[in-house]
């Protein structure tokens, strides 16, 4: 197991190697310069040119990567220009957001879809199963910034239920933190939801047509008995899948739902550096997302062990 | 094994719970995100009945105005610094941390008298040499160089500085008083340790100070209670101000229809820069109260290093185009632009004049074909530059394509970010027109598409227009300058470096609970209340 874990591990480095060189040559190759953005749409271009001898933006761009790859290596992500402070600290300051919109979403999202998709399961083919599979499509087909619009219009413009945009932290207590992330994780996590119950659905499927509940149905095990410990645990491991494959993907869609909720993550954080070219925030961002994003993967393949005990001894 | 990785997997989940549950405020208070860099200060983040929340659409790089001219920056640095000298209601400099001041005969030397007992948010007063270092610091780059030139600063005594004019100019007085690119007044230690992108530390002597600024979040201005005061009444950005209010949260809300509705909503007292289109909405909402400003102008701008070095070609675009009809469509309402030949705003008596105007709004098709003829036009690509991230100018874009195509010009989009724009604009290849909106300015010498000198994009190289602007920059007297800017316009438009399409107003609304808000060349939030 320590050899697996120890492969796995040195496998992340050749993937986030390739996202830093990717990453670091997509936003210096695009056009568009932060020191134009930072002295204004008036400034003269012997101005604009100052400053960037100033910022170290005329170097080669070889120069630049050779630069900010060493530092990265030793822990050292960038300066922001436009904040002025290291990238690592204006990542973390942004963190706490994101993370909690991404929990709240995913709790939302497997709060519904699990039950779901085993209703659906079970009552294959009648109109609950129909209905949770129409819920489960529009789910998937609306597009999350749409859905959020319209939860605004509904629940903060027309019933002014909730409040129509902002964050607050924690510690201006639990009620206020949900009550204005609740809009954007339901945005954000119906998309999970949809995902998540089509998987439940058709692995619960495969479950209950298995031949040991079969037995356990012959037996005389109540239904739930059944359904719950027979067949869920048994069907759990391409549902763990797909719940941290989207993971990942909240992250992702929190660049939209942030800047519809004005919610100050590190979505935001990202798109308010790609529009001022801050480049050393995008590089850094995109670089610790895709560590976390392959954190999040191991951790989920080393859960399947967990789960059910035939993966981990195929390992053996 | 399994007890060991479910607990290493608890401790996981567990560290994942904790950052998520994290408080992004006491943690930037911790390390030191308050710009006052005063860790004994505490950071306030929770309004109180008497603060106001202002939704505004973009984050200043930096509150530091010598560094940029761009209107965040005029607009939310305004609360915190002051200036010599600023604008009144007539758009004439008059004294603000200056008592007074004098002008030698030949305008070669001004004296400023300093206010006594001015202090700054550190609580020290204000003297000459906190003053020396600030202009010194502000006139060292940007259109304040090139204004000022070799002008030095000397201190006189702890309470009088005096200006010694490289070039003696009636723009002078002006160029101080300007709020774009502002002369602020900072202390002393402040600008020695500023870097290349400005202070770090915003420490003005303004009504209100900085707080806090969490970024991509929001800045906190506080009400500074030792604030000094003119006596008099309020008079455009000078006379009486005071802050009526404890605190002011500037969110930062890039999202229009997010700020439509959070004011519409109560979410927030204020909201800067609303999109047009959304005032048929705004005009029925309850309990706000909307306020239409004027910006600027709208301006067609030409590569003249291009295809548009010929003039034929610039006047061809000229008549090709149906101004009120782009304003119309860019706008959505007629609330929001105004037909208007003017580079000067009616209120700048001193300077507006309608000199040129038999050019403006000149729609005439077969005119237009008949020079593109002249011209020896024979289907060139014409390249619109243009970026989605401004509505009004990518649909100007649109409409000025429709427009060129209609008399036989091969025209063709290139829509990129803003910031993409920017930088392709200052190349002299791969562009031939582009859209942007130029804020209302003192004099016209602080329009920086005119003189050569500023090799702006589009690039103006002609010897009249600069002629002419240093015949105004040296006027012996404010008629002669008048006298020169009416020949200048009327150059302006003959020879069409740019097209001034149309004045433009925007919009942004508050809560009708707010009392005594203005708008004097960007919002003004001294001397606002909130009714009880």
């Amino acid at each position: 197991m320590k050899a697996y874990i120890l492969k796995r591990i040195l496998s992340v480095i050749p993937v986030l190697l390739v996202v830093a060189v990717v990453v670091f040559f997509i936003i210096h190759l695009t056009p568009g310069d932060p020191a134009a953005v930072i002295l204004g749409p008036e400034a003269t271009q012997q101005d604009v040119e100052q400053l960037r001898e100033n910022l170290g933006l005329n170097l080669p761009i070889y120069e630049q990567f050779v630069t900010w790859f060493f530092n990265v290596l030793r822990g050292d992500l960038g300066w922001s220009i436009y904040m002025n402070k290291p990238v690592l600290n204006a990542f973390f300051d942004q963190l706490g957001p994101t993370f909690s919109l991404a929990i709240l979403s995913q709790a939302i999202a497997i709060l519904i879809a699990i039950p779901m998709g085993i209703i659906a399961a079970s009552r294959r083919g009648t109109y609950l199963d129909r209905l949770v599979m129409s819920f489960s499509l529009f789910g998937v087909s609306v597009p999350n910034f749409l859905l959020a619009l319209l939860l605004v219009l509904i629940f903060a413009v027309h019933f002014s239920l909730l409040p129509v945009a902002g964050y607050q932290p924690l510690s201006a207590g639990v009620f206020e933190h949900v009550r204005y992330l609740i809009l954007p994780a339901i945005a954000l996590g119906a998309i999970q939801a949809a995902l998540i119950s089509r998987v439940t659905r058709s692995s619960m499927l495969e479950v209950l047509h298995s031949n040991y509940v079969k037995t356990a149905v012959a037996k005389g095990a109540k239904e739930s008995v059944v359904v719950i410990k027979h067949a869920l645990k048994n069907a759990f491991i391409p549902i763990l899948t797909v719940i941290g494959q989207t993971f990942g993907q909240l992250i992702a869609g929190a660049v939209v739902i942030e800047t519809v909720f004005n919610i100050p993550g590190i979505g935001q954080l990202i798109i308010n550096a790609i529009t001022r070219r801050d480049f050393e925030v995008v590089q850094g961002s995109i670089l610790l997302i895709a560590t976390f994003y392959v954190v999040i993967n191991l951790v989920v393949d080393l859960m399947y062990g967990l789960i059910d005990p035939r993966v981990r001894l195929n390992r053996k | 094994m399994n007890k060991r990785f479910m607990m290493s997997s608890f401790l996981i989940l567990s560290a994942m719970t904790v950052a998520a549950c994290a408080d992004p405020e006491p943690e930037n208070a911790v390390t030191g995100t308050n710009e006052q860099g005063d860790e004994e200060t505490p950071v306030t983040t929770e309004e109180t009945e008497n603060s106001v929340s202002l939704a505004w659409n973009s984050q200043p790089p930096t509150l530091d105005p010598h560094v940029t001219n761009t209107n965040v920056v005029r607009d939310l640095a305004r609360p915190i610094f002051e200036q010599l000298v600023t604008f009144d209601v007539s758009y004439e400099p008059i004294p603000m941390l200056a008592d007074s001041f004098e002008e030698n005969e030949d305008g070669s030397e001004i004296t400023f008298y300093l206010r006594e007992g001015v202090l700054f948010h550190n609580d020290e007063e204000m003297t000459a040499d906190d003053v020396v270092a600030s202009m010194e610091k502000w006139q060292s780059g940007g259109a304040p160089a090139a204004a000022m030139g070799d002008s030095t600063w000397e201190e006189i005594d702890e309470y009088t500085v005096k200006l010694h004019v490289d070039e003696p100019s009636i723009s002078v007085m002006y160029t101080l008083a300007d709020v774009t690119q502002a002369a602020a007044i900072m202390p002393k230690e402040i600008i020695d340790s500023a870097g290349s992108t400005g202070v770090e530390q915003y420490i003005g002597t303004g009504p209100f100070q900085v707080e806090d600024w969490v970024y991509d979040s929001y800045i906190q201005f506080s009400k500074f209670d030792d604030y000094q005061s003119l006596d008099g009444e309020p008079n455009g950005l000078g006379g009486k101000k005071e802050a009526l209010v404890d605190d002011l949260f500037v969110y930062f809300v890039a999202d229009d229809s997010t700020r439509t509705n959070g004011i519409i909503t109560g979410e927030y007292d204020y909201a800067f820069q609303l999109p047009q289109d959304s005032y048929d909405q705004l005009e029925g909402a309850d309990g706000i109260v909307n306020d239409v400003w004027p910006f600027g102008f709208q301006t067609l701008v030409f590569n003249k290093e291009g295809i548009f070095g010929d003039q034929s070609l610039r006047s061809a675009v000229n008549y090709g185009l149906n101004n009120e009809d782009l304003l119309a469509l860019a706008f959505t309402d007629e609330t929001f632009y105004e037909m208007e030949p003017a580079y000067m705003r009616p209120e700048q008596t001193s300077w507006y004049t309608q000199a040129g105007e038999e050019h403006y709004d000149v729609y005439d098709l077969e005119q237009a074909e008949q020079l593109l003829d002249e011209a020896g036009y024979s289907g060139e690509e014409i390249t619109i530059l243009t970026s989605e991230d401004y509505s009004y100018h990518y649909n100007s874009a649109i409409i000025t394509q429709q427009a060129l195509e209609d008399f036989g010009m091969n025209a063709t989009l290139d829509a990129t970010d803003w910031a993409t724009l920017l930088e392709r604009r200052d190349q002299k290849e791969g562009w031939d027109i582009f859209f942007t909106q130029f804020t209302t300015v003192a004099t016209p010498l602080s329009y920086p598409f005119l003189h050569s000198e500023n090799e702006y994009a589009g690039w103006t190289n002609n010897e009249e227009i600069d002629r002419h602007l240093d015949g105004i920059r040296y006027a012996d007297s404010q008629d002669e300058a008048t006298e020169l800017f009416e020949d200048l316009q009327q150059i302006i438009w003959e020879d069409l470096p740019v097209i001034n399409v149309g004045m433009v107003n925007f919009i942004s609304s508050y809560s009708d609970d707010i009392d005594g808000y203005s708008e004097f060349m960007g919002p003004i939030f001294w001397n606002m209340s909130i009714e009880e």
